[in-house]
């Protein structure tokens, strides 16, 4: 069953075009790994998608409704995690699901479940009743997920949920998105954190400068820019191997040597490490070996030309 | 009606917010306090202590900055970081700004009567009529709420509307002459007899006190005229900053 669809849809600010053309269907039981560096129109296509911002062409279809995709049944469907934090200051974390879940219709005993349910699946069960202002940025974020979770949605947003907070608190919103989707929610999630696509996607769509650049799982994507294979290989006597004998093998292309550490490309699918490794042990030890693999930042580089994110960033 | 399960919220949100509350209660209760030491046992012209002026004085005054909270629950929830989480949900965000004006407007008018509580049964001051002086004061936080959502509402900065509705406040205190006397000038004389809420409100009072109804309801009147005018300019605004 299809969940969102969008078809040619184009939004513009001013001069700048942020969606050009986006094409985009996403499945039940799926997370949709929306992937792309910061101004690539992420944002902007989660809030054409919730009815946010208008759009000025094309065609979004939610729960199969495209006369009318943002009436109160779809939203009622939905939940929004925003990237900024929305919760409301002035209340305890208890207080901010029970205003959630109110404007959602719940009420009495199945708001009150809804609210402990919430609150225990983003491990903040023993901080209902403390005030917000006093919760650290990663519990935050966590309450800032509960939020849109009382409701129990069908289809959920998560815009960047992990933005600025430690890796324990990272770790744990990845663990529970996984277990929304066992559930039975379909997630669209953007970041620019490939390693949480690559650690949670059943898809992956790569956007940049308004446009879907590349779809698919995340081994297909890498498919299409796994050209070589790269071994790292530390040895004890690097001066006795023998370079001229492993650039025969096979398959090899390069070799490079630096200190103690012999770096080997081979064409991809060679199959030679088992040659390569038992020539290198009859004349040296082997100390360590690293097989370096592309991720999804090679697929990204190879595609833009460009880094997912900045440096500095990281 | 999911709009209503919101209220409570709303409310909390503006108790657990000390700074208005220290604003609309706390200095005045000091303020009242202390000119009731310098004051006690002085009347005025016509015999009424001072110590009652002064608390209506400050009763009035005060509800001046009663819209600020209202502006900033506004702007917080569809304006600003809060905005995109409230338009998901499905519930008509024009009626939740209206719960919040209306949230406000009943807290400012709350922290009001409190305070002639306390004048009254600290401080001995007489309050002659009570739904009187609650309709006036109401008037007065309703139109100290529509003027700071108009500030809001108008500018792009938020930072600059909130000064606004400060010189808003200050402003009318000054023009009523209550930190010195205005000029004898012609401008000063039609704000003051018509154009300005303190003067405005406390005429009403003190004419309705002495039993000069048809004054006092004038007075009432022109209040009541403009915050129709300015909920109408309201309106409009808020439309088309909701787009």
């Amino acid at each position: 069953m299809t969940i969102a669809t969008m078809q040619g849809v184009v939004k513009r600010y001013g001069s700048h075009v942020a969606l050009d053309y986006i094409n985009l269907n996403i499945h039940e039981g799926e997370i949709i790994g929306l992937l792309g560096p910061n101004g690539a129109g992420k944002t902007t296509l989660i809030q054409t998608l919730t009815g946010i911002t208008p759009f000025e062409r094309g065609k979004i279809e939610i729960f199969g409704d495209s006369k009318n995709p943002f009436s109160n049944q779809n939203k009622e469907k939905m939940g929004l995690v925003t990237q900024e934090i929305t919760v409301l200051e002035e209340l305890t974390a208890k207080e901010n699901l029970q205003f959630f879940a109110g404007v959602y219709g719940l009420k009495g005993e199945e708001k009150k479940k809804r609210v402990e349910e919430a609150l225990g699946f983003v491990g903040l069960g023993d901080k209902g009743g403390k005030m917000t202002t006093n919760f650290s940025g990663g519990m935050k974020r966590r309450l800032n997920i509960a939020c849109a979770l009382t409701h129990r949605p069908k289809f959920l947003i998560m815009d960047e949920p992990t933005v600025g907070i430690d890796p324990q608190s990272r770790n744990y919103i990845l663990e529970a998105v996984k277990k929304l989707r066992e559930n039975g929610t379909t997630i669209l999630y953007t970041t620019h954190y490939m390693e949480e696509v690559q650690a949670i996607a059943t898809k992956v769509v790569i956007m940049d400068q308004g446009q879907i650049i590349k779809e698919g799982t995340v081994e297909e994507l890498i498919k299409t820019v796994q050209h070589e294979e790269k071994v790292r290989i530390d040895v004890t006597d690097i001066e006795r191997i023998p370079v001229e004998a492993l650039e025969k093998i096979s398959g090899v292309k390069k070799i490079s040597v630096s200190g103690n550490q012999l770096t080997i490309i081979s064409a991809f699918g060679s199959g030679n490490l088992d040659r390569i490794l038992t020539l290198v042990k009859e004349h040296a030890g082997v100390l360590e070996i690293q097989a370096d693999k592309p991720n999804l930042e090679d697929v990204f580089l190879t595609l833009t030309g460009k880094q997912l994110r900045d440096k500095e960033e990281e | 009606m999911r709009i209503l399960s919101t209220v409570k919220f709303t409310a909390l949100r503006m108790i657990r917010n000390y700074i208005v509350l220290i604003l609309l209660l706390v200095v005045p209760i000091i303020l009242i306090t202390f000119f009731s030491f310098i004051l006690s046992g002085y009347v005025t012209d016509v015999g009424i202590p001072y110590i009652n002026e002064n608390a209506m004085t400050m009763v009035v005054v005060f509800q001046l900055f009663g819209g600020s909270i209202v502006m900033y629950l506004i702007h917080h929830d569809l304006f600003a970081e809060n905005k995109m989480r409230m338009y998901v949900i499905p519930f008509n965000q024009t009626m939740y700004a209206f719960s919040i004006m209306l949230c406000g407007a009943i807290y400012s008018i709350f922290l009001g009567i409190l305070l002639m509580v306390y004048s009254q049964f600290v401080l001995s001051v007489i309050w002659e009529n009570w739904i009187w002086m609650t309709y006036i004061i109401s008037l007065v936080a309703i139109l100290s709420i529509i003027v700071c959502l108009i500030f809001m509402l108008s500018v792009k900065n938020y930072k600059i509307a909130e000064r606004l509705s400060e010189l808003y406040g200050v402003g009318f205190v000054v023009l009523a002459g209550l930190f010195f006397p205005m000029p004898n000038h012609a401008i000063f004389e039609f704000l003051g007899s018509y154009g300005n809420p303190v003067t405005l409100a406390m005429g009403a009072i003190r004419d309705m006190s002495i039993s000069n109804t048809s004054s006092a309801w004038f007075q009432a009147n022109i209040l009541l005229v403009v915050i129709i005018f300015l909920f109408i300019v309201m309106l409009m605004v808020g439309r088309r900053k909701m787009g």
